[in-house]
């Protein structure tokens, strides 16, 4: 009975304590890095290239010195004979590395299966982006050739290429997954978005051992890109869910009620303790949880994610080899140890014991990482990413007071938020200057980048045309605190942020300044942070007013649309909930969209099917239409906020400068760690 | 006394199957179940689950069941031994905890024997000896130990020992230990690493446990017995040693009912910041994921826990006390 009271105490003082540490820490940051100054810590962006042509491979290979020693003992096939005859082929950024050590990180529990996926993956794409994270290249897959325009993708596999059991990887792979995985609605109730174009799913079949060919009944230009991206059909990482593209059909038939006894089955699912075959099977496939898996990426799970230590090891099978014939990786092992919590996270690294570390790396600790840089005998790199790290969305769809729901949808009424922001004050507070305030827009060297002049449409500081915007609309009237009235008489006008704590950028501290800025142009925000599930619930049920995110990933907008329109039912910030059933339904469901935002969807649709000189115009036109209309309000991006903060140990080589930081680029997979290697 | 622990016993049953009703009941309260936690941290580290992969997982997972159902299903199992499958760590729930329950007693039981060894001798001092300099140094340090909250003294231990020692950060083991088998070497590694979280576990209960000593021992001490046994010309170390301490030992007794479950869960938030591997931070993480299966049975060891320490006790209690005897025959 004693320990009770002390404990709640306890807690709300440690609260306190946090928030204030987060203050002090975020003065004593902008005074460091005034020091440092941010160019010194963002460098050039490189990587490693993909060597298309074979006149330029290897011809003879080298291998790991441990299995070179099991090649003599017999218990592995020479290394040649492993690879195949199309090897991989990858330029390392620098210089061609040399083989052993272990790279040690930080991972934070079973959840956090993407951090594997990003460093050690490979990534195992069939096709996959350069470093610029702007072209597609192939990658497992030798080659990709469209026919029929477009209804029809040949993809070619590497001859000889093989699981990291031995067995050969062929298009029987794929007529697997989509015949036995795919199609079996126990695995996969709903077919995926990537299968289909405009709505009609395609088809996966064999033409010869190391061909494979898709079918849609409409042309399809995009597939490539969505083959390169973080989707359905972009490799083994999604087998936890009955997707990827492909799968080990030789080892997981003997888990599928298609090719063993239904007794035989039910015993194994007893026996394992598992409550149905489905969950069996799915668990089997799941490249973090199963070493057994057969794989196709340059390590493999060792000792599985759902334990204290995530180990991955080398793949002796492993088809990535450099431009000096050497296998890839270069790094013995990956170990990943369990943080409790973030901080410990971050004090590790702080004091040297990771030896590369960006993922859930704080960047309101930026000064600790630098002052204890010599100590920890390691380097601090920032890789900012292309997007916008903070967004405020309207809910187009509010209705529970139409009053509000009416502003919402008010095209001058969300420009005149967006004027009234404050943003160089938000970039120096937050992101220590490191930052750049504008619009939702992507960088402007992205593909997709409208023109410079939307950086700043709708998207600086002008208090005097917001006031008088909102004036006009007919929100003049004010309470004498100086806060506008409702039109319909019902007292001031109050208006929701919705924002979850604990993630990479501080919403709620931000929201709480913009709530400050806001009034000076008379508008009375209230700042509500939820727990996460409830904000899902909140969007799901269009109780959400505005709501503070990021768009990371929207710098690829087709492969990952969801910040850039109504797009997904289960968002923690939305744009309007009808506005996705609307969508998604081709107009059976939910509520039609105002004409400019129809525009946009259809756009966003129309570029699946058109060639990419074609698709490039229709993505600008996209982005042109967002800026314009302001459905979402772009505050500061292009910062480092969202795994951007690299602390990576001296002696690693072939670590690039600056790094395209994106989860459709599985950063830091973009820059193929498998290159990465101890100098000494 | 056999009829007395067998009512006893059996009303221990019944409060068990209450305990896990409630369990499931209250960890179903919050928003959501576990498909929204997972989505929502997928989505904080910039990745998406779909519409359709959110149903499937409902769908796998039994979750779209009436909860009465899933509570059935449930409770079946466990009476069976199998506690069901951890929905975020894939595995058996007993698996899951059972690694990190054994870690949990060594560190609580170390940090309860270290409370115990300071504060009995610490506290008969200070009432024995009351307003020495002796006793003001220890309420002093008491006060202070029981002011500080444990995971501040956690946070500046953890900071020092990375300043100065250069130590590992947090944890039981050293990282080249960590997945090693059992052995000398690393039954000796979780020794050195031991000290620590014990201290700070063990500091804040220690304080408490010097004032309640003290207390007790004082109102016994002027009792006309102990003036008695003087009297007779007792030797002063046994005269304290044998009646008043003995009294005075009651309410550690009757404590142990909250000390056993405290051994199991108590500390979440220091074994969050030393990140220790027990059961406090995983009960913490099961209940932000909604993990049902795993968090349930963890409330239900709790509860367990809970009765059977208040059933030992109670047994306690009857044979250090002759009165409570005298009072229940």
């Amino acid at each position: 009975m004693s320990q009770r009271r002390p404990r709640t105490r306890t807690l709300r003082s440690a609260l306190t304590l946090i928030l204030a540490g987060a203050l002090l820490s975020a003065v004593a940051a902008a005074g460091a890095l005034a020091q440092g100054g941010k160019s010194s810590l963002i460098g050039k962006l490189e990587g490693p290239e993909v060597v298309t042509d074979s006149g330029k491979w290897p011809k003879a290979f080298k291998e790991a010195p441990q299995l070179a020693e099991l090649v003599k003992a017999g218990k592995l096939p020479p290394v040649a004979e492993r690879i195949g005859q199309d090897p991989l082929v990858i330029k390392p950024l620098k210089e061609v590395g040399k083989y052993g050590g272990v790279w040690r990180a930080g991972f934070t529990g079973p959840a956090d299966f993407w951090n594997g996926f990003r460093c050690c993956s490979g990534p195992d794409h069939l096709m996959f982006w350069d470093y610029t994270g702007d072209k597609v290249m192939p990658n497992l897959a030798k080659g990709l050739e469209m026919q029929d325009g477009g209804r029809t993708w040949l993809l070619s596999l590497r001859r000889g290429m093989k699981w990291s059991d031995g067995k050969p990887f062929t298009a029987d792979d794929f007529v697997f997954w989509f015949e036995d995985i795919y199609r079996n609605k126990d695995l996969v109730p709903t077919p995926s978005a990537a299968m289909a174009i405009n709505g009609k799913q395609g088809t996966i079949e064999k033409a010869d051992t190391y061909t494979v060919r898709y079918k849609f009944p409409e042309p399809y230009f995009m597939l490539p890109d969505v083959l390169a991206g973080s989707t359905d059909l972009a490799g083994q990482w999604n087998g936890y869910k009955g997707m990827g593209g492909f799968a080990p059909a030789h080892y997981l038939k003997q888990f599928h009620p298609k090719y063993v006894s239904a007794a035989d089955l039910d015993k194994r699912v007893k026996d394992l303790k598992f409550d149905s075959w489905v969950r069996l099977f799915l668990n089997r496939n799941d490249w973090a949880i199963n070493p057994d898996l057969p794989v196709l990426s340059p390590w493999k799970t060792a000792t599985p994610i759902n334990t204290a230590t995530w180990t991955l090891e080398r793949n002796p099978y492993s088809v990535f080899v450099d431009t000096a014939g050497n296998q890839l990786p270069y790094l013995d092992r990956v170990v990943l140890t369990l943080a409790e919590n973030l901080e410990v996270l971050n004090l590790r690294a702080i004091a040297g014991e990771y030896d590369y570390a960006s993922r859930h790396v704080d960047l309101g600790k930026l000064p600790v990482f630098l002052e204890n840089q010599q100590k920890g005998n390691y380097k601090v790199y920032l890789d900012p990413g292309d997007y916008c790290d903070l967004i405020i969305k309207f809910n187009l769809n509010y209705d529970a007071d139409p009053e509000i729901g009416k502003w919402f949808n008010t095209a001058d009424f969300r420009r005149a938020l967006s004027l009234g922001i404050d943003r160089d004050q938000i970039n120096e507070t937050f992101w220590l200057g490191t930052g750049t305030p504008g619009s939702v827009v992507p960088v402007d060297s992205n593909k997709y980048n409208p023109g410079p002049q939307y950086r700043k449409l709708w998207s600086t500081l002008d208090l005097k045309k917001a006031n008088e915007m909102l004036d006009k609309i007919g929100l003049a009237k004010k309470d004498a605190e100086g806060y506008r009235l409702r039109a319909d008489g019902k007292g001031r006008l109050r208006i929701e942020i919705m924002t979850l704590g604990g993630q990479f950028v501080q919403y709620t501290q931000i929201s709480e300044m913009i709530r400050e800025q806001w009034k000076k142009i008379g508008i009375d925000l209230k700042v509500q942070e939820v727990e996460r599930s409830l904000a899902l619930q909140r969007t799901a049920n269009n109780e959400q007013q505005l709501a503070a995110w990021n768009n990371d990933g929207s710098e690829h907008l087709f492969t990952f649309p969801l910040h850039v329109f109504p797009y997904e039912l289960a968002a923690v910030a939305s744009s309007g909930p009808h506005y996705v059933r609307w969508f998604h339904s081709a107009g059976a469901q939910g509520k039609e969209p105002e004409p400019r935002m129809k525009e946009l969807m259809e756009k966003w649709k129309k570029a699946f099917g058109v060639p990419e000189k074609e698709r490039i115009q229709l993505g600008k036109e996209v982005w042109r239409i967002a800026a314009e209309e302001v459905y979402i309000i772009g505050v500061v991006g292009q910062g480092p906020a969202a795994m951007g903060v690299r602390v990576v140990k001296n002696g690693m080589g072939n670590i690039p400068a600056r790094m395209y930081n994106s989860p459709d680029g599985k950063t830091p997979g973009i820059s193929r760690p498998a290159t990465f290697f101890w100098k000494n | 006394m056999l009829a007395y622990i067998g009512r006893r016993a059996l009303l221990a049953v019944f409060t068990v199957w209450a305990i896990s009703v409630l369990a499931f009941a209250i960890i179903q309260l919050p928003p959501g179940d576990y498909v929204t936690s997972y989505i929502a941290q997928m989505a904080s580290t910039g990745s998406v689950v779909s519409e359709e992969e959110a149903e499937t997982l409902r769908i796998q997972y039994g979750l779209g069941q009436p909860m009465y159902v899933q509570y059935l299903k449930w409770t079946g199992q466990v009476v069976q031994g199998n506690f069901g499958m951890s929905m975020e760590w894939r595995r058996p729930v007993g698996e899951v905890i059972g690694e990190r329950l054994w870690l949990t007693v060594v560190v609580s039981v170390a940090a309860l024997i270290l409370t115990w060894g300071l504060a009995l001798p610490i506290g008969i001092y200070s009432a024995v000896r009351q307003y020495s300099v002796g006793d003001y140094v220890a309420t002093f340090i008491g006060f202070i130990g029981l002011a500080v909250p444990n995971f501040l003294l956690a946070l500046v231990l953890l900071y020092l020992g990375f300043v100065f020692f250069n130590a590992n950060i947090g944890g039981l083991f050293s990282p080249e230990l960590q997945d090693a088998p059992w052995s000398a070497a690393r039954v000796w590694d979780l020794m050195k690493h031991l000290p620590i979280p014990a201290l700070i576990l063990g500091l804040a209960g220690t304080a408490q446990q010097i004032r309640i000593m003290r207390a007790n021992l004082l109102d016994e001490l002027r009792k006309p017995y102990v003036v008695t046994a003087r009297s007779k010309g007792l030797a002063e170390a046994r005269v304290i040693l044998k009646y008043p301490v003995r009294v005075a030992l009651n309410p550690f007794a009757s404590t142990i009912g909250y000390t056993l479950p405290y051994i199991v869960s108590g500390s979440i938030i220091v074994s969050l910041v030393l990140g220790l591997p027990t059961v406090g931070p995983l009960l913490l993480k099961a209940l932000i994921a909604q993990d049902m299966f795993l968090a349930g049975t963890i409330v239900l060891l709790l509860g367990l826990m809970t009765v059977i320490g208040t059933l030992i006790s109670d047994i306690l209690l009857v044979w250090i006390d002759p009165r409570i005897r005298l009072e229940e025959t």
